[in-house]
């Protein structure tokens, strides 16, 4: 993780444009967003208000059709395909609602994965793995394969290869958003304390309420614009 | 029907890449079978197309035991008039000097003029009508004249009264065209290829003076042919019998039978390909839709209505695949029967091959094979899809993924297999046919296809280690891929791995077949040069070497000495084999044979010389059975002779089976004829090449001959064995090309699903170039067992192609040999074109945004 006076990631006048059926739809307008190194942000709006693709712009995964990213200080629209694919592979750390694990590996290789592709020996690799996933309470779990987890394990193993190779920020979109009340309590538990422990700096979408709550701030959206930016979730 | 539309039918449009591949396996299947089919019917329709325009209102036909018979024997045959007119025919093939082109061949036909208008009718064209009559009966008193046909005549400019210049045997002799025929009745025998002239000058033409080749006879209304056959049948001289024209054409079948057999079984594995293919996009379309067809049923549709979805997918995909293979087969027809004329022409008959000509049984039997077969192979998928249950539609991960279980089962089937393939094909042949050899193969080569699973999932284990080195993380991805995606690739690899098998086989089988032939080649074709009157592998006894040209060579100061051949066809146990004579003493002293048994053949062909006595070749023996010292009886001139077996020698120029007597002995029993070829044996200093020269100087202007050097006959023969070949290896790689686009469709199915897992290798960094090398990596992998596989098996096949199928089939031992530069090349290639097959789906993939697919359920 660099640490530098940059915020981790600083998002000004972004517009994102997608080609309609009928017309154009405009996702984003004009929207800037700051978030400071260790900060804990919450994007929080009503579904198509625009936070996840706020959120793909924001982890490079995407490119807006107007507006300037930059990510600890680097700007992403000065980087190719292969650039960006570097930045995501260093910088970024990325959780979904959908878990997103590779069924053909197993957790403890699903968590080495980012490490692997920096170019990692194995050996490190897999101690380092071993060391993340331990915090993340899935020690007992290495060998097994995601279909054999448990919706809150496997959101644990993506929590695990989010930050396993150190990132600048780590996305989160709906992490919440597929699991029980007391395991969503949990797997937010944990970012939280991840946050605090390692200073990972975190963004973080979802539309409920009680989730945004545990962030530092709260970047309230609606239709693709930022509404108010602090305060408490609606 | 709206089920079908929706769930099926689009999602068929929708996967337009798979869909048209599964068409086009199917397709060339059944193309391959088609044209095949119709190929190997026109061979024979050419000939007896040709045979039923020559033969008339000819009911029943007396030939010559031997060959042609004397026209002495007529006088005593006064009494078949009781049975209906008769009218001897001369039929012979002459060429029409002035082009090198075969197809300048003519069939010569020696009429009777008078004795003629009962059998057959000739329509002299318009500009002759008003001195028609006149013109054929100026036939008799010039033994010069000719009719030709309009349609022969037109493009080369010849008219009536032009002087057309005729070669039979080595002589050239000119004519004068008295007429020309109309496009109809025998004038349109092999299109058109056709000369009328005189008997009696038909039989000094053809060099049969007093020599007749057939009677035909055209019976009264009142008799019937098979009652009357067989009472003129018991009232013939010895060395006549009687037979119905079409019996020519069964003779001709029976001659083709084993070619032919062997061709359809080996247009029969693209089709089981192409089976493989439906089997497969059934099972990848069933599990990739195993959601969708959980809601289905979660919605209340029945078991059997999902099965008979996916079935109607298989039926419908096999229905267009026919459509288009049998129109396909049509066309493809054209190219088969060019690349088996060689092979027909010269081991069997000359005719040339009829145009293909599809026949109702023809597109019932492409029917009646690939929609039940392909309904088979759609079963088992469909029956899969029938039990999913409708909870799958809300558990993504409940793709299938149990088969751990059956990996040993698979290879205890395989073994079990084997060793029944291997007692079916030490059992004989059923009615001279390698059934059982056949039924082996088949199961060897899914013996190949049961270890598929096995050999995937061992090999995933074990190559894990090597590709990560050699494809980094990215060959380390691969192998997990492939490890959990076995039950959906295990099909397409069987596929690819049984195609292989069929090529290596095939590639074996060739490979030996052909090293055999170049030893015997080199130990049999003793002689400097070998002359004949005839270009191509032409066999035809009229083809004939003038006294002349011998006495020349005889006398030559360079030649040592020169032995005489001819063959002539005749009828054992129903089937046409050539008896041959040569010269014993000349082989003895000069030549060499390749014989089988007995070991001291020297001293027995000596003691044969001049006997009543035969060498005969290995698949004369073994199709009929015989062994040294048997005593075969041979139709001859004068009757039925009795002829002892001396020796049994290795022959690869023909299947058909020959009988080789010493010249004397032929000429007491089929009188004395003319060679068709002589080999020349030169004394030491002499060079061929000055000597064929010196011999084309002093007789070419007379004689129409051809002299070879020894070199130049290696290579022709040589030539000759490839071009028999080139069907083969035609079908064979169409097989393997349909087998690769199987593979590529299913890697591309399986990368398309999976899109969410390379999205999230994107996501976490994985660029798109280590995407592409990690599908090609799986490629490699499926490349490297089918190949591994397909050589194992192919190897095995081999064995049972090249010791039970050819030998029961055509009666041939080959010496079993490994083409192994062939086989690294084709493996190699393989390799190579199923890595190039990946890149289309890797790169697709690769290319696809995959911010969408990450928020998928």
């Amino acid at each position: 993780m660099t640490q530098s006076s940059e915020p981790a990631l600083r998002a000004e006048g972004i517009t994102k444009i997608y080609a309609g059926a009928d017309a154009p739809v405009e996702a984003l307008r004009g929207v800037s967003l700051s978030v400071a190194q260790g900060e804990f942000v919450a994007v929080v709006g009503p579904s198509g208000c625009g936070k996840s693709t706020l959120l793909h712009i924001s982890g490079a995964m995407d490119r807006p059709t107007a507006g300037r990213v930059s990510i600890g200080g680097r700007f992403v629209d000065e980087l190719d395909e292969d650039g960006l694919t570097g930045l995501r592979r260093r910088q970024i750390g990325f959780v979904f609602q959908f878990f997103n694990l590779l069924p053909t590996l197993t957790v403890l290789e699903n968590i080495a994965l980012p490490l692997l592709l920096t170019g990692a020996s194995p050996a490190v690799a897999a101690a380092e793995a071993r060391l993340v996933s331990a915090r993340v309470g899935l020690s007992g779990r290495l060998t097994h394969f995601p279909r054999q987890l448990s919706g809150g394990e496997a959101q644990r193993v993506a929590i695990a290869r989010s930050i396993v190779h150190r990132p600048l920020l780590v996305i989160a979109d709906e992490p919440t958003g597929n699991l029980d009340s007391v395991t969503g309590a949990q797997v937010l538990q944990l970012l939280a304390e991840l946050n605090r422990e390692r200073g990972v700096t975190l963004v973080l979408a979802t539309h409920e309420a009680h989730v945004a709550a545990a962030a530092h701030r709260i970047v309230h959206m609606r239709d693709g614009l930022v509404e108010r930016d602090g305060g408490a979730a609606a | 029907m709206s089920l079908f539309r929706t769930v099926i039918f689009r999602h068929l449009v929708a996967e337009r890449l798979r869909t048209t591949t599964t068409i086009v396996g199917i397709a060339v299947g059944i193309a391959l079978i088609v044209a095949v089919r119709l190929t190997n019917a026109s061979s024979v329709r050419g000939f007896q197309a040709a045979l039923e325009l020559v033969s008339g209102r000819t009911s029943l036909e007396i030939v010559g035991a031997g060959g042609a018979f004397d026209e002495h024997l007529l006088e005593n045959l006064g009494w078949l008039r009781e049975y209906g007119d008769v009218s001897p025919v001369i039929d012979g093939e002459v060429v029409a000097v002035g082009t090198a082109d075969r197809s300048d061949r003519l069939r010569l036909l020696g009429i009777d003029v008078l004795r003629e208008p009962p059998f057959r009718d000739y329509t002299l064209s318009d500009s002759t009508v008003a001195s028609g009559t006149r013109d054929f009966l100026n036939l008799l008193t010039d033994p010069h004249a000719v009719i030709l046909t309009e349609k022969y005549a037109g493009p080369r400019g010849l008219t009536r009264g032009d002087a057309v210049r005729l070669a039979v045997g080595d002589r050239v002799q000119t004519f004068t065209i008295h007429g020309l025929l109309k496009d109809e009745g025998p004038a349109r025998v092999l299109d058109g290829h056709l000369a009328v002239m005189d008997i009696a000058a038909a039989q000094l033409a053809v060099n049969r003076p007093g020599l007749l080749d057939r009677l035909d006879i055209r019976l009264h209304r009142d008799r019937e042919v098979g009652e009357s056959a067989r009472e003129i049948g018991r009232r013939l001289p010895p060395g006549l019998r009687v037979q119905r024209p079409a019996e020519r054409t069964e003779h001709v079948e029976r001659m083709l039978e084993a070619f032919h057999l062997n061709l359809q079984a080996l247009s029969y594995i693209a089709l089981l390909v192409g089976l493989f293919l439906i089997y497969n996009t059934v099972s990848v379309s069933v599990i990739a839709r195993r959601e969708e067809i959980g809601m289905l049923r979660a919605l209340g549709v029945s078991r059997r209505a999902i099965q008979g979805l996916f079935l109607a997918e298989a039926g419908l995909l096999t229905a267009i695949g026919c459509v288009v293979g049998i129109v396909g087969g049509r066309l493809l027809a054209y190219g088969t029967i060019e690349l088996t004329r060689t092979t027909v022409q010269t081991l069997y008959v000359a005719a040339a091959a009829a145009p293909p000509r599809l026949t109702t049984p023809d597109v019932l039997l492409a029917l009646a094979l690939g929609i039940p077969l392909a309904l088979l192979a759609g079963a088992a998928p469909a029956r899969e899809a029938a039990t999913v249950p409708p909870i799958a539609a809300v558990r993504g991960t409940d793709r299938a993924n149990a088969l751990g279980g059956r990996y040993g089962l698979g290879v205890g089937g395989a073994l079990g297999l084997l060793l029944i393939a291997v007692v079916l094909a030490r059992q004989p042949a059923m009615n001279g046919r390698p059934v059982l050899g056949w039924a082996a193969a088949v199961l060897i080569v899914l013996s190949g296809a049961l270890v598929v699973p096995g050999v995937l999932r061992t090999t995933t284990v074990l190559v894990r280690k090597v590709l990560h080195s050699w494809f980094q993380l990215e060959g380390w991805l691969a192998t997990g891929n492939l490890a959990a995606g076995i039950t959906r690739i295990a099909i397409s690899v069987a596929a690819l791995a049984m195609s292989l098998s069929m090529m290596v086989a095939v590639a074996i089988m060739i490979g030996s077949f052909r090293e055999t032939v170049e030893y015997w080649i080199g130990e049999t074709l003793g002689g400097d040069l070998y002359v004949s009157s005839a270009t191509g592998p032409d066999r035809q006894p009229d083809f004939t070497i003038a006294p002349e040209v011998l006495q020349w060579l005889q006398q030559h100061p360079g030649v040592a000495a020169v032995d005489q051949f001819r063959r002539e066809s005749v009828i054992y146990r129903g089937v046409p084999v050539a008896v041959a004579f040569g010269q014993y003493t000349t082989l003895l002293d000069y030549g060499n044979l390749v014989v089988k048994s007995p070991a001291d053949w020297r001293t027995a062909l000596r003691q044969a010389i001049g006997q009543d006595a035969a060498m005969v070749t290995e698949p004369f023996a073994l199709k009929n059975g015989h062994r040294v010292g048997d005593r075969i009886e041979l139709p001859t001139r004068g009757g039925t002779v009795a002829l002892r077996i001396v020796g049994i020698y290795f022959d690869y120029s023909s299947d058909r089976g020959m009988v080789v007597l010493d010249r004397p002995t032929f000429v007491r029993y089929f009188g004395d004829r003319p060679p068709t070829s002589l080999t020349v044996y030169l004394r030491q200093g002499y060079s061929p090449d000055a000597v064929r020269d010196d011999a084309l100087n002093q007789l070419g202007s007379r004689h129409r001959i051809f002299i070879r050097t020894n070199q130049s006959l290696r290579r022709e023969v040589l030539r000759i064995f490839d071009s028999t070949f080139a069907i083969t290896y035609a079908l064979e790689a169409v097989a393997i090309i349909v087998a690769m686009m199987g593979v590529a469709t299913t890697l591309l199915t399986l990368t398309l699903d999976r899109r969410r897992d390379l999205a999230v290798l994107r996501l976490v960094g994985t660029t798109r170039r280590q995407i592409v090398r990690m599908v090609v990596a799986e490629a490699l992998m499926i490349a490297g067992v089918s190949q591994a596989i397909g050589l194992a098996i192919g190897v095995a096949l081999s064995l049972i192609l090249v010791f039970v199928i050819n030998q029961q089939s055509f009666g041939w031992t080959i010496q079993w040999h490994v083409p192994w530069v062939f086989l690294a090349q084709m493996s190699i290639l393989t390799l190579l074109a199923t890595m190039a097959s990946a890149l289309l789906p890797a790169r697709r993939v690769a290319r696809t945004e995959f911010v969408d697919q990450l928020n998928e359920a």
